[in-house]
């Protein structure tokens, strides 16, 4: 479904991502894990076309999306629930849904994935006129992934969607992410919460410092290991010389 | 107390037009959270593009306002490519100073074009002032109040009626959100940029016509007063833009009647350091959470 290979993105002289290859398989849970800085969120903004790669391919369906704006890529079928979410504060719950289905033109099919939305979401129907700034951290997390949706996304990329959250609205945010993967959606979830990750994924890479240093299935690496690394990385020594060196 | 109510008539008149000063100003600060200290010069390049039709080739009213306006967006997109485009997030301050460095820029140009001080505008409405009762109105007054309210109105509708209202304002929320759910934010921006320009351009004829003159200096004190009311009334608001304008047009005609025209800008920035000090965010605004440092 998705293929990234060889992708090389910088920031600067520093290189964030050295030659990431990940391939999302249409239809499955695949998850990405890694400690703070492994370059997890810049794999995300790459593929959304936010960051210009410096290197490599990124291809929905055989498609390469390297060059597309953002907006592209959008209408390609890719959308990004991003870290922290950035739902828009000072728009309604409504407009933000609206705001999602931008680059769509058919007003009544807006109109009724909306209401699809409300149905899945039953707490954003109650909110539909408030703020989506007041709502609480778990509302706006649903608003993000509701948002990403109306542009009926064949791939939703959720950076970090525990982020922030009480235990119990992050197993319910976990819950949304294998109902949606059910109803047929194809998701490439970035987590530190690795533990809930393993449950939902089929599959999962984990990345360390801008490189992917394991792939495989939940089960294939003991979950303890998986976590160790996922939270900690390998090489602990270097990269704590790397990150001070920055 | 009949003179009390017509200086505030006559406040609000002139208000009006610095409300519309405001309101493109407050466009283009809500989209970049950037100065754009050239944006009256842009609108004195616009009412220049104006007398050189209405001297050289004895053009009508209608054809000089849309000289002016056209001549506005021409310059004010300018601009954009010029000090805001080019400039990475983070660099805002580069912005402000190089929109300084445009507005000396346009200033020396427009000398150049027309090396007299002064030059003739031609004037809308005329005739004899409208009676309301024991206070009057002019007549050209009345036309800037109605086009400023009905140009606000029309601002606002698109802002929270259309598609495109819908991405910029996304675009003023979070960039990168925007960019996420498709809006074009680089083609939003440049539009708002045209946008406040033309918006600038029909505020600048109609002071103009009023005025019935232009002078380099037009640039210079179009960026003032829409500096000042944007800031009273609270940035990025657009209620606040046209409210500003009307409480400073109003203290304006007010302290003039009573102290004479001399301390007219004196006392309008006395306000502005009224507000600045007891309520920095304006009568509408609010300082954001984050300030301005991490966007500006």
């Amino acid at each position: 479904m998705l293929d990234v290979s060889d992708l090389v993105t910088a920031y600067g002289k520093i290189e964030a991502l050295k030659g990431v290859s990940v391939h999302v398989e249409g239809g499955k849970i695949t998850c990405l894990l890694g400690p703070n800085g492994a370059g997890k969120t810049t794999l995300m903004m790459t593929i959304a076309g936010i960051l210009g790669p410096r290197r490599g391919s990124i291809k929905l369906a055989g498609t390469e999306l390297v060059g597309l704006s953002p907006a592209r890529i959008v209408s390609r079928g890719v959308a990004l629930v991003p870290e922290n979410r950035l739902v828009f504060p000072d728009m309604s719950v409504h407009e933000n849904l609206l705001a999602g289905a931008y680059q769509r033109n058919d007003k009544r099919e807006i109109a009724s994935d909306i209401e699809r939305m409300y149905a899945r979401f039953p707490r954003l129907k109650e909110r539909h006129d408030q703020l989506a700034g007041t709502l609480s951290g778990g509302e706006q997390q649903m608003l993000a992934v509701g948002r990403a949706l109306m542009s009926r996304p064949s791939v939703l990329l959720m950076d970090e969607p525990s982020l922030g959250l009480a235990p119990i609205i992050v197993a319910e945010i976990f819950d949304i992410v294998a109902e949606l993967n059910r109803d047929g959606t194809t998701i490439f979830l970035v987590e530190q919460n690795a533990h809930m990750a393993l449950k939902v994924a089929h599959q999962f890479f984990l990345m360390e410092q801008g490189r992917i240093t394991f792939q495989g299935t939940p089960g294939e690496l003991a979950e303890d290991e998986v976590i160790q690394r996922a939270y900690l990385g390998t090489r602990r020594t270097d990269q704590a010389g790397e990150e001070s060196g920055r | 107390m009949i003179d009390l109510v017509q200086n505030t008539i006559d406040g609000i008149m002139i208000g009006s037009s610095y409300g519309l000063l405001a309101l493109g100003f407050t466009v283009i600060f809500g989209v970049m959270r950037r100065l754009n200290l050239s944006y009256g010069p842009t609108i004195m390049v616009g009412a220049y593009f104006g007398t050189v039709l209405y001297l050289d080739y004895g053009a009508g009213l209608l054809a000089v306002a849309a000289a002016v306006v056209v001549g506005s967006v021409i310059a004010g997109i300018y601009v954009e490519r010029l000090c805001f485009a080019p400039m990475k997030a983070g660099a805002g301050i580069a912005s402000m100073v190089s929109s300084f460095a445009i507005w000396m820029q346009l200033e020396q140009a427009a000398i150049l074009v027309l090396p007299r001080h002064t030059y003739p505008f031609p004037a809308i409405g005329g005739g004899a002032p409208i009676e309301l009762g024991p206070f009057f109105a002019r007549t050209d007054h009345l036309i800037m109040l109605a086009s400023s309210l009905a140009l606000a109105a029309a601002v606002q509708l698109l802002l929270y009626r259309t598609r495109y209202g819908l991405g910029l304002r996304a675009v003023i929320a979070n960039p990168v959100a925007a960019n996420l759910v498709g809006v074009n934010v680089k083609r939003s921006i440049m539009l708002a940029f045209a946008g406040a320009s033309a918006i600038g351009g029909v505020a600048g004829f109609l002071v103009l016509a009023v005025d019935q003159q232009v002078t380099p200096m037009f640039g210079m004190w179009a960026t003032l007063k829409g500096l000042i009311a944007m800031i009273i009334g609270g940035l990025g608001s657009i209620p606040g833009a046209v409210l500003g304008g009307l409480l400073l047009g109003i203290v304006e005609i007010h302290s003039q009647w009573q102290f004479g025209p001399q301390v007219r800008d004196l006392f309008a920035y006395f306000v502005l350091f009224t507000f600045l000090v007891a309520r920095p965010g304006g009568l509408f605004g609010r300082v954001p959470e984050d300030g301005l440092s991490n966007r500006a």
